[in-house]
């Protein structure tokens, strides 16, 4: 009994052995859409509605809305701030009831709970930022079922889980504009690492997956040395960051794929001394990284507004509980941000990447 | 049972009428906390933290602790999905290794505290990262998608208007309190806690006791990580994080004393409706994630207190 248990985790530990953790083998088996190496971002690819529909909605056309918020997690900078945008928005309709809530880590399970306590407690309408876009999904169909608006943004779920995603900016962009940023400092042929959350989290594996096609297309000599999980903590990346820079001695750029981890990474920089000689370009809001932009260490910061992301997501849903918004529409109007298109059958794009210079980054405080 | 103070203010009772209380409390604040369909969900929600609380009931009575459930349980969920997808097993079979392994982690963790003599909070504090780093390793940071529609009635399904789940949550808390209350073994498991020379020198086995109870825990760990998959509908190699936490404050606001040698099944049911129906209550009544954490909290220190102050009613 006792040999066979051992024989057991053994030959489980040996095969567990074998996986290769350095290499990335994570991603969501979508196909990829490469962008032109030159020029800005193609044509928005236009598909059939794919989104779902709640079941008998109540007609919600004027009335009050009471609107939940559920992001990956709360109490970071980003999802601080798309929810500033969500209030902002409320108070500028005049006619909606805003909350955001959600699990003070990035767990799907508790988030999924916390869904459910509002599908019970009934709200009109969810708006919500996937941890896992298939995990996710049972629980929002059955907020469809119940007749409650769903709309994502930042992550999504699966189209048919919920009725309209708010896409900041297209996949393929995000990684051409962070592969063409990076390339810009390192060379041609430098070697970068990738410092993501997880390697399921819908929003970056969709990224990660884009830039590998782009770098193959566009920046074939550039090394593509490993990808490591975070987890969007941000002790858990500053620690990977450094292990990155430790143990790879040919290292010349780190891309941050979450808000969290590009200033965690740019603080592994600084702290080894490394300013200048790593370069390190990712997404993250513009108050994180003042401090090393002004210092010269990071040159630029690729994203789009978050406070934006999260007010049109806000006026979407309230198109979409007044019936203006219907499936099979081309655009809609989001407020102060006029005129959204829609893409890839329910998507609706919130504009192009943003990138933040050392010259701009003084302009913007979230 | 004698119907006098003593009876009276035993932990389970004391707790019984908390969870009254709360119950009429929470009801009070928001009409939906009290309906069918919202207890029948809860119960969804509580069947895999609640079948690895009636293990760990037997775990803490022996005075022991087991800190690798949650591993253990992403480590079986991480194996459905691969022996499914990658080694192209049939779901059935899938599903029965699955819960086996968890069954050998179990073991594994036994014999490094029975043969290894190590304090099972350290040992069961390594496997913690051990079994977790497999299931990492072995997931290859993939998750597994696009089971069979039979596999989801298990955490998404139906029985005669109950979910699947709580039925099997109910027979085995059955199961479990038959165990611990009326067999040998159930007595056995009580005085290695109570006392683990006097039960070595009564002639009882208690290294293999042990093992069968951290053994048992595995297998609850292996086949809540089943009903998690089926519940939402795919595996990632981070479920299961923080299970422990939640199972062993079940367990301990139902009155099984961490030292060993006391506790019932009844408590531990009764300590995980208490949790369950503040979580959901309180978000119903409005109360953000974090205000219910701190609630949460608040009420296993003032259970523990007052049934400390009344007494140590009961002796299992």
């Amino acid at each position: 009994m006792l040999r066979a248990a051992l024989a057991v985790i053994l030959i489980s530990s040996l095969v567990a052995g074998r996986a290769e953790a350095a290499g990335w083998t994570g991603g969501d088996d979508q196909p990829t859409n490469p962008l032109p190496c030159t020029g800005g971002a193609g044509p928005a690819a236009s598909k059939p509605y794919d989104g779902g529909a709640p079941a008998n909605a109540p007609a919600r056309k004027g009335k009050k809305l009471t609107v939940v918020d559920i992001p990956k997690l709360i109490g970071i900078g980003y999802f601080n701030a798309t929810s500033k945008g969500i209030a902002d928005a409320a108070k500028e309709l005049g006619t909606v009831t805003a909350k955001t809530d959600g699990p003070t880590k990035a767990n799907i399970d508790e988030q999924i709970t916390f869904i459910d306590n509002y599908i019970t407690r009934g709200v009109d309408g969810i708006l919500f930022a996937a941890n896992d876009p298939v995990a996710i999904a049972p629980v929002l169909k059955k907020a469809l079922s119940k007749g409650i608006n769903v709309v994502g943004y930042d992550a999504d779920a699966s189209p048919e889980a919920r009725q309209w995603f708010v896409n900041q900016a297209q996949f393929n962009g995000i990684a051409k504009s962070l592969l063409d940023n990076m390339a810009k400092e390192i060379g041609e042929d430098g070697a970068f690492a990738i410092v993501t959350s997880t390697f399921t989290t819908p929003n970056q594996a969709r990224w990660i997956a884009e830039m590998s096609a782009y770098a193959q297309k566009c920046h074939p000599k550039m090394k593509w040395l490993e990808t490591v999980e975070a987890q969007e903590d941000n002790v858990l990346s500053f620690n990977q960051a450094t292990t990155l820079i430790n143990k790879h001695a040919d290292l010349k750029g780190i891309f941050g794929m979450t808000s969290v981890a590009t200033p965690a990474g740019a603080e592994a920089v600084s702290q080894s001394g490394k300013c200048g000689k790593i370069a390190v370009v990712g997404l993250a809001t513009p108050n994180a990284m003042k401090p090393y932009v002004n210092k010269g260490c990071v040159k630029s910061v690729v994203l789009w507004n978050p406070v934006d992301l999260g007010y049109a997501a806000m006026h979407v849903m309230r198109a979409v509980a007044d019936g203006t918004l219907k499936p099979g529409a081309t655009s809609v109007k989001a407020g102060k941000l006029g005129e959204l298109k829609v893409i890839n059958g329910s998507e609706i794009l919130l504009g192009p990447p943003f990138v933040f210079t050392k010259e701009n980054i003084g302009k913007f405080d979230f | 049972m004698r119907l006098d103070a003593r009876t009276l203010l035993r932990h389970e009772t004391v707790l019984a009428a908390l969870v009254v209380v709360t119950f009429v409390v929470l009801a009070n604040q928001s009409d939906r906390f009290f309906t069918a369909a919202n207890l029948l969900n809860q119960g969804r929600f509580m069947a895999e933290v609640g079948l690895v609380a009636l293990t760990m009931t037997f775990v803490i009575v022996t005075g022991g602790i087991d800190l690798s459930v949650g591993s253990i349980l992403g480590f079986a969920a991480i194996l459905v999905g691969v022996l499914w997808k990658k080694a192209g097993l049939p779901l059935p079979v899938a599903m029965g290794l699955a819960v086996g392994a968890a069954g050998v982690a179990g073991l594994t963790n036994g014999l490094i505290i029975t043969r290894f003599k190590v304090p099972p909070l350290i040992a069961t504090l390594a496997t913690l990262a051990l079994f977790r780093g497999l299931a990492e390793g072995i997931s290859e940071s993939r998750s597994v998608r696009g089971y069979p529609e039979w596999f989801y009635t298990l955490g998404q399904g139906e029985a005669a208007g109950v979910p699947v789940q709580v039925w099997v949550l109910a027979g085995a808390a059955l199961v479990a309190a038959f165990v611990l209350e009326r067999t040998t073994f159930g007595r056995a498991t009580y005085v290695t806690g109570a006392s683990e020379t006097a039960a070595r020198f009564s002639g009882v086995a208690v290294d293999r006791t042990k093992l069968l109870v951290y053994t048992a825990s595995g297998l609850a760990a292996g086949l809540a990580a089943v009903i998690l998959v089926s519940r939402v509908s795919t595996t990632r190699s981070d479920m299961g994080t923080g299970l422990e936490l939640d199972v062993i404050t079940a367990v301990v606001l139902g009155g099984t004393s961490i030292f060993g040698g006391k506790g019932t099944i009844a408590g531990t049911l009764l300590g995980l409706v208490l949790i369950q129906a503040l979580r959901n209550g309180l978000a119903l009544a409005g109360v953000k994630g974090d205000g219910t954490i701190v609630v949460i909290g608040a009420v296993l220190i003032l259970t523990i207190l007052v049934s400390n102050l009344f007494g140590r009613g009961g002796d299992g």
